[in-house]
């Protein structure tokens, strides 16, 4: 493959697989091929946790105010990690199953929420390249799913008081984290009943028999330090419980025998026999490669993916070609180098995907070069639609992520053709001009202290053509027409600027060009 | 619970907002006033015009908490199953009275949750609705039928009990993927009643598909109105040859489908910007939506929707359908905690709404009304309650025959035939009738209402006359 690979080519993968094409990385994956500069990613070391950023920016420190208590600092973490830590692709995979298991910033409250996402962020990155069955039992132990989904405090059921076992958990594992709520074929398709109806997988009932394996189970709280203060009557706890896997009390468990999909858990089945019993069982379920395949595709190359393309991905899914199933490093391989993905864009008019609004400003940051001034990355939530990105990491509205892999956009051409185009779901006249404003100033002064730097294109700003050509293959790998570099290249001649101009000018410039180009449509579709 | 070692803060806050529930009281002699002046506004209005308000509450309303059995019997019973909450001397100041006398499902008498003190004056004005036990049926079904298998006479909303499904349908009569809900169907019979047809539906809380139509689009507006695209509006450190270049870039067609539908997506952008902001520009509306300290995303949304009411006539809208929305009622846990607060938001948002419609003379021509996910488990699972099915809605505004109850009150049980288990409610009204009523109301037709709501035929009365 090595040498076959040319830039183009090489930009479209690597901001499929990662945020950016820097020259440097297009040069990696010329020399080594799609599979070799796979295998250097997945050996590649990991950057800086988020658990260990924080601590090192002294996020963990006790202060009168109270600041154990506060928010702000998980948005922190989470920008830091996506414009500034190294292993792009690890990075870009875990944002990807951030979308798939989801918890959100927004509810997390009492003690630590920054260090519960960042303990939950550093565990998806962990299992990135791992198997997905140990991936699912940490998700389920995790302390920040734990609160946000209600596995920590569940309690067996309670005679004398009537109360039942929460069955949140239990449910959105099944519906969104697993298998679905359709029996599907390998490539995706829906499974029909003689009625032409598709096949549910489970029933309310199984919901119900599942939230008993998930009960008895708090934070770990045995490496938790307390310490006493004066400025309040209990004392703060340290921050290793958002670290640990929930432990399980006997006492809290429910004993009682569990039926769901067909297996039969035996009462009294020892809680951590019975978790094993019900991944396992969830594991194996044939919906599985299908179900998550589908979305991966869908984040990183395209909303619509061929049925075989599907199916090709859900093989890897089943057996990564040692008899492995779950392995994610063949998810991703499957998914990044299929024929279906790496062939030239069709004349398909429906192909490709809506960039979704972060990934467009990170690709953009780790292009053109930000850093910090502070190394506080004191970036707050993106989430508004009226003047943010529309879109915030780690912090969905809800469970069922920012948009729906099912989202039809209505009375478009995706509507007609019967396509799907899940980020169109947060794309409306509010977040249209919300992004480009947002953008006017960011790319221009930063975001906080976050600065961009431009280094590499400074050289370049007084000439339109090198620039914008430069500008479309690195953000958008050659996707803008002939017409749209003609229409940026003839608004920036406009006010001429030669090598000799001042840095502010340049630095006008080159925002005033970055803005065009990450507002086009051409540059938004991701083909 | 271990809980309480990890939530101090929260534990703090229910302390002091509790403290202030007397307080709010105070607003009841302003509300009671207007609601009076809202009858005289009606009776004068001369202008045409009506709106539907659809305000949902995600994640499934804990309707148990919400609207809670009061007399000593019923308030036994939930206390038995349900366990903690309200005590009724808490319950004791909103108390619900019908104006005229009902009797409901074993001699029940309800109680707002405390922190509605704003929406019980409105009840006892006659301008709010409680709808009892209303949910997703296909068709009637009775407990028997759903424990049968028998789904071809009797079928069942598809995936009951699921977040993402059972919102949409509630708002579309389908599960998740349906592209088409009521609220658009209305719009799309009343769209050519408005000047800018793009304003028949409007949604201030994000993409939802209750206004989108078969023909009609859901137009979305922020919290602030319409947003501009400052780089064209103002081009700051650019110039105007990048402003102009902007605006050709983003709004320009394509041959590529996804390409093209952004570049239409910003041509609404920009168009109704210019004439939604300039109709806003002009308004003078005294009305507060800041009744109570602290945010109010829901508030902030009927907030925007007054203010394009108040704009009507220079936007030239006579018929329109608005959605706004308030998040975070799947209270598995901590429920009393955050419920609480919730409530305190709908009290707030609503009653302001509402007033405000008084002062634009239109309060017998906007409706309101409530919608969420699904009802509770009225078990509990520690401190919090599950994903039920059927659920109790308000209807509000001048128009609204209110003071009293529709629908049928469920029994206080988790084990009598109008529950499914776990007192999940088998509603005994569907959304359909509820839907029907609104649409009625609306202008809509009894000969059209099938093609709004095709299920309707399967329910023997159509309309509740609520409104």
């Amino acid at each position: 493959m090595a040498g076959t690979i040319n830039e183009q080519q090489a930009a479209r993968f690597l901001l499929r697989a990662q945020f950016s094409a820097r020259d440097e990385d297009i040069r990696a994956l010329q020399a080594a091929g799609y599979d070799g500069w796979l295998d250097a990613q997945f050996a590649a070391p990991r950057g800086q946790r988020g658990y260990d950023w924080l601590n090192a920016t002294g996020h963990n420190a006790v202060t009168a105010e109270g600041r154990y208590f506060w928010p702000q600092a998980g948005d922190f973490m989470i920008w830091n990690q996506l414009l500034a830590q190294p292993g792009e692709m690890r990075l870009r995979s875990t944002f990807a199953l951030s979308q798939f298991f989801v918890i959100s910033l927004n509810p997390i409250d009492g003690f630590w929420p920054p260090y519960i996402t960042a303990s939950w962020w550093d565990m998806l990155g962990d299992e990135a390249f791992g198997n997905f069955r140990t991936l699912l039992e940490r998700v389920t132990l995790n302390a920040g799913m734990g609160m946000y989904l209600n596995t920590k405090g569940n309690l067996k059921a309670d005679e004398k008081t009537g109360r039942q076992p929460d069955e949140n958990y239990a449910r959105e594992i099944m519906q969104l984290f697993s298998i679905g709520l359709i029996e599907l074929n390998p490539d995706g398709s829906e499974k029909t009943g003689p009625d032409g109806r598709p096949l549910e997988t489970y029933v309310q009932d199984d919901v119900t028999n599942l939230a008993r394996v998930f009960t008895g189970y708090d934070h770990d709280m045995r490496r938790v330090k307390r310490q006493t203060v004066k400025w309040q009557d209990y004392p703060v706890i340290s921050t290793e419980f958002t670290l640990d896997p929930m432990v399980v009390d006997p006492d809290g468990h429910s004993a009682e025998a569990v039926t769901f999909l067909g297996l039969t858990i035996p009462a009294a089945t020892p809680p951590a026999d019975a978790l094993k019993a019900a991944l396992d069982r969830l594991f194996a379920h044939p919906n599985v490669g299908p179900f998550f395949g589908r979305q991966m595709i869908q984040r990183l190359v395209m909303s619509n993916p061929s049925p075989a393309y599907i199916a090709r991905v859900a093989a890897a899914f089943d057996d990564n070609g040692a008899g492995v199933r779950g392995d994610l490093k063949a998810v991703w391989r499957a998914v990044l180098t299929d024929e279906e993905a790496l062939a030239p864009p069709p004349a398909d008019p429906l192909h490709g995907k809506l960039r979704e609004p972060v990934l467009r400003f990170v690709s953009w940051a780790r292009t053109v070069g930000t850093t910090s001034e502070t190394g506080a990355y004191e970036f707050h939530s993106t989430a508004r639609a009226d003047e943010g990105l529309g879109q915030s990491p780690l912090r969905s509205p809800s469970v069922f992520n920012f948009y729906r892999p099912g989202y039809v956009p209505p009375q478009t051409a995706m509507a007609r053709a019967n396509k799907v185009a899940p980020e169109f779901q947060i794309a409306n006249e509010t977040s249209l001009a919300g992004y480009i404003n947002f953008l006017q100033w960011a790319i221009r002064w930063g975001y906080n202290d976050v600065k961009p730097g431009y280094g590499e294109l400074l050289p370049i700003a007084h000439d339109p053509k090198a620039l914008v050509s430069w500008l479309n293959l690195h953000l958008a790998a050659n996707q803008l027409s002939e017409e749209s570099c003609a229409l940026i290249e003839h608004a920036l001649g406009e006010t001429p600027l030669t090598a000799d101009s001042d840095r502010e000018s340049k630095l006008n410039t080159l925002a005033g060009a970055c803005m065009l180009v990450l507002s086009a449509p051409e540059y938004l579709v991701q083909k | 619970m271990s809980n309480v070692i990890t939530t101090p803060v929260t534990r703090r806050t229910v302390l002091r907002r509790a403290g202030g529930i007397a307080a709010l009281g105070a607003a009841a002699p302003l509300l009671h006033g207007l609601t009076a002046a809202g009858d005289a506004a009606a009776a004068t209005g001369a202008n045409d015009y009506r709106a539907l308000v659809c305000v949902f509450l995600y994640g499934g309303n804990d309707h148990a908490s919400t609207l809670v059995p009061y007399d000593r019997a019923n308030y036994a019973r939930h206390l038995r199953i349900r366990g903690g909450g309200f005590t009724r001397k808490d319950l004791a100041d909103t108390v619900l009275t019908p104006r005229a006398a009902q009797t409901l499902t074993d001699d029940q008498q309800f109680a707002f949750a405390p922190y509605l003190p704003r929406l019980k004056v409105l009840f006892d004005g006659g301008k709010l609705a409680p709808v009892l036990n209303v949910g997703s049926l296909i068709t009637p079904v009775t407990r028997a039928q759903f424990d049968g298998n028998n789904r071809a006479l009797y079928p069942l909303p598809p995936k009951l009990f699921s977040h993402n499904d059972q919102q949409c349908y509630w708002q579309a009569l389908g599960s998740e993927g349906s592209s088409i809900g009521w609220g658009g169907r209305i719009g799309d019979y009343a769209m050519e009643a408005n000047d800018h047809s793009l304003l028949t539906c409007v949604s201030a809380s994000g993409n939802a598909v209750f206004v989108s139509g078969d023909k009609v689009l859901q137009y979305q507006v922020s919290p602030k109105g319409a947003i501009p695209v400052e780089p064209i509006l103002d081009p700051k450190y650019t110039s105007q040859a990048i402003a102009a270049a902007m605006r050709q870039l983003i709004t320009r067609p394509s041959s590529h489908a996804l390409e093209n539908e952004l570049g239409i997506l910003a041509r609404r952008s920009l168009d109704m910007e210019r004439v939604v902001n300039g109709a806003l520009s002009k308004l003078n509306l005294q009305s507060s939506f800041d009744l109570v300290p602290g945010d109010n995303p829901l508030a902030d949304q009927l907030g925007i929707v007054a203010r394009l009411i108040a704009a009507r006539g220079e936007l030239g809208s006579r018929r329109q359908v608005f959605f706004v929305s308030l998040d975070g009622f799947d209270h598995h846990s901590d429920l009393a905690l955050k419920h609480n607060d919730l409530m305190q938001k709908l009290d707030e948002a609503l009653a302001a709404f509402y007033i405000a419609t008084v002062e634009l003379g239109v309060a017998g021509q906007v409706t309101s009304f409530t919608a969420s996910d699904f009802g509770r488990t009225l078990v509990k699972n520690g401190d919090g309650s599950d994903h039920g099915w059927g659920s109790h809605h308000f209807i509000v505004g001048g128009a609204v025959k209110g003071g009293q109850y529709y629908g049928t009150a469920p029994q206080v049980s988790a084990t009598s035939d109008d529950q499914v288990g776990q007192g999940r409610l088998l509603p005994s009204t569907a959304i359909d009738q509820y839907a029907a009523t609104l649409a009625r109301w609306f202008g809509v037709p009894d000969g059209e209402m099938a093609t709004i709501l095709p299920n309707i035929g399967n329910f023997e009365r159509r309309y509740l006359d609520f409104v």
